[in-house]
């Protein structure tokens, strides 16, 4: 059944909209990242304008997360004092990249950086996490328990004045480096169009030591927060956000995104990372083949503008 | 020209009729439609141009029968084009060239071949065919690589259309003309260009149009968006909050 999407100017399959927003909601249910990085190419994919894309995905993610954190809020874990310290600095990042992207984009870089800087974050994070995972795994699998943390161990930056104790997530660190961590994510994320909970799953988990379970409804919190502040700045700037297509997204997201969060809750720590590693690093290489293999047009229609 | 006058030309375009005066041959153009309304449902458009030529007694004999062809021209808008290169192990957007005031949907419609019809320099004349409205640029030139990407290119995404079947002859003085407008095409205003030759020598040409427009509930979307952004964000907002609390209500199991 087709259905007209008003501001994508097209039109496009009712129950493919709904499979697409089911499968990203899965995947963003289960691991706590936004599913942006999947989303978003997914839409252009279909045919839907690359503006359009990018600002309705923000909808779709900010829906995946409410019904995402509601859960993960039921089972108490989310830490909301830790949630509240990223939110401040993922504040301050994305007006930061704001700025950043306006540069490159007036100097004819964009391009370039966006690729670039997909390739290289996607695949190093990818690589580490598989390689740590793997690790934990195979020391499992002969009855050694590895702990993230080994008691009383303090990272250098968890000492930095202003330090705070986050109960729930059971860390005791200094609020400078969490503040830090937000910003540069807010900021990535605003250059490259997406949450970055890729991102804050990770570096909690690995910098921080937050246990996962934890991990993954605090990043849903504060991609919430981001995601609802970059769906008023694409509405309102930008004018790209297609309510249409956003609704048959977030009906088929939020459904999914359920059934990913009860299936997060089963699985153990090691396998979840293995699992998000495997995910990251095939969008990574995915985004690798694109700029290493030889196109098969060299010519692309990048933007058509109608003049009002 | 007096306003009556203007009123009355404006109307004829409108109505999608043009009248010329039956000195060699005339032309009467209808339109199947003058508009053509976007909802829920759209999946692009057929409209019919009914066109009678007009002869007498005086008009002079053509062997040959007519040839008719016709031009469907969008609104115009920018189309960026942009090419690769190979950097080291890497291929890059190196360059790109930004083309201003093209028809974001053009059609040629005729009833054979253009090249059957006529010659380079009166297709030139008529403007049949988008590159016409492009910068004309050196063959072999970077300019012309970039041309003829853009014309390939807006082919392939059904923006550019040329059809030689489009065209029927009823009787040789009666055809219909048959507009296929993909869902994709722009909304506004389209203006069709058609002409009347006979043995490659355009005789008459008529002008029609219609509009493309949102109607109903896609217009209510479209008009909020751009004109009210703050309730639309915040009606978008709020939707994706409820729902999101809707579906982890419904699922709960606890």
């Amino acid at each position: 059944m087709q259905l007209y999407l008003p501001i994508a100017e097209l039109p496009l399959n009712l129950f493919l909209l709904i499979g697409m927003g089911g499968a990203i909601g899965f995947i963003s249910g289960l691991f706590g990242v936004g599913g942006g990085f999947l989303l978003t190419p997914l839409l252009i994919f279909v045919g839907v304008p690359a503006p359009v894309a990018v600002a309705t995905s923000s909808v779709h993610i900010a829906a995946s997360s409410v019904t995402g954190s509601l859960t993960y809020w039921r089972r108490n874990a989310v830490d909301f004092k830790l949630g509240l310290v990223l939110i401040v600095g993922g504040a301050a990042g994305t007006v930061l990249g704001v700025f950043f992207f306006n540069q490159m984009r007036k100097l004819g870089h964009l391009d370039l950086v966006i690729t670039l800087s997909y390739v290289t974050l996607l695949m190093s994070v990818g690589i580490l996490m598989l390689g740590e995972s793997l690790r934990a795994m195979f020391r499992q699998h002969r009855n050694r328990t590895v702990p993230l943390r080994l008691p009383g161990e303090h990272r250098w930056y968890e000492g930095l004045p202003l330090r705070m104790r986050f109960h729930r997530s059971k860390i005791s660190t200094s609020i400078l480096p969490l503040v830090v961590l937000g910003c540069v994510i807010g900021f990535i994320g605003t250059v490259l169009g997406i949450g970055g909970g890729f991102l804050v799953v990770p570096a909690l988990i690995y910098l921080f030591r937050v246990p996962t379970s934890v991990v993954v409804g605090t990043s849903l919190l504060q991609i919430l927060v981001t995601m609802i502040i970059a769906t008023f700045l694409h509405a309102t700037i930008s004018q790209a956000v297609d309510v249409l297509l956003a609704l048959t997204l977030v009906v088929g997201g939020v459904i999914g995104a359920q059934f990913g969060a009860r299936t997060g809750q089963s699985l153990k720590g090691e396998q979840f990372r293995l699992l998000l590693a495997l995910l990251i690093l095939s969008v990574g290489f995915r985004f690798a083949f694109d700029i290493v293999g030889a196109p098969l047009d060299r010519f692309s229609i990048n933007a058509v503008e109608l003049e009002r | 020209m007096s306003a009556p006058a203007a009123r009355a030309l404006l109307a004829a375009i409108w109505l999608g009729l043009a009248v010329s005066v039956p000195r060699a041959e005339g032309i009467i153009l209808a339109l199947s439609t003058r508009e053509v309304a976007i909802t829920s449902t759209y999946t692009g458009a057929e409209i019919t141009v009914f066109g009678l030529i007009e002869r007498d007694a005086q008009t002079t004999p053509r062997a040959g029968g007519y040839d008719i062809v016709a031009s469907v021209r969008g609104p115009t808008g920018e189309v960026v084009v942009q090419r690769k290169e190979k950097y080291g192990p890497v291929w890059l957007t190196e360059n790109r060239r930004r083309y201003a005031k093209v028809p974001l949907f053009f059609s040629t419609l005729s009833t054979k071949p253009l090249a059957l019809v006529t010659d380079e320099e009166t297709r030139s004349r008529l403007k049949l065919g988008l590159e016409f409205y492009l910068p004309t640029a050196a063959p072999g030139s970077d300019e012309f690589g970039f041309r003829n990407a853009l014309l390939r290119l807006r082919r392939e995404e059904r923006a550019l259309i040329d059809d030689d079947k489009a065209i029927t002859m009823i009787r040789p003085d009666l055809f219909t003309a048959k507009i296929t407008l993909p869902a994709t095409a722009p909304t506004g205003l389209y203006v069709v260009d058609l002409s009347v030759l006979a043995e490659g020598v355009p005789l008459r040409t008529a002008q029609g149009g219609f509009v493309v427009r949102k109607v109903g509930f896609d217009a209510f979307v479209a008009n909020t968006a751009r004109f009210s952004p703050w309730t639309y964000a915040l009606f978008t907002v709020a939707m994706a909050i409820l729902l999101g609390w809707i579906a982890n209500a419904v699922f709960r199991k606890d």
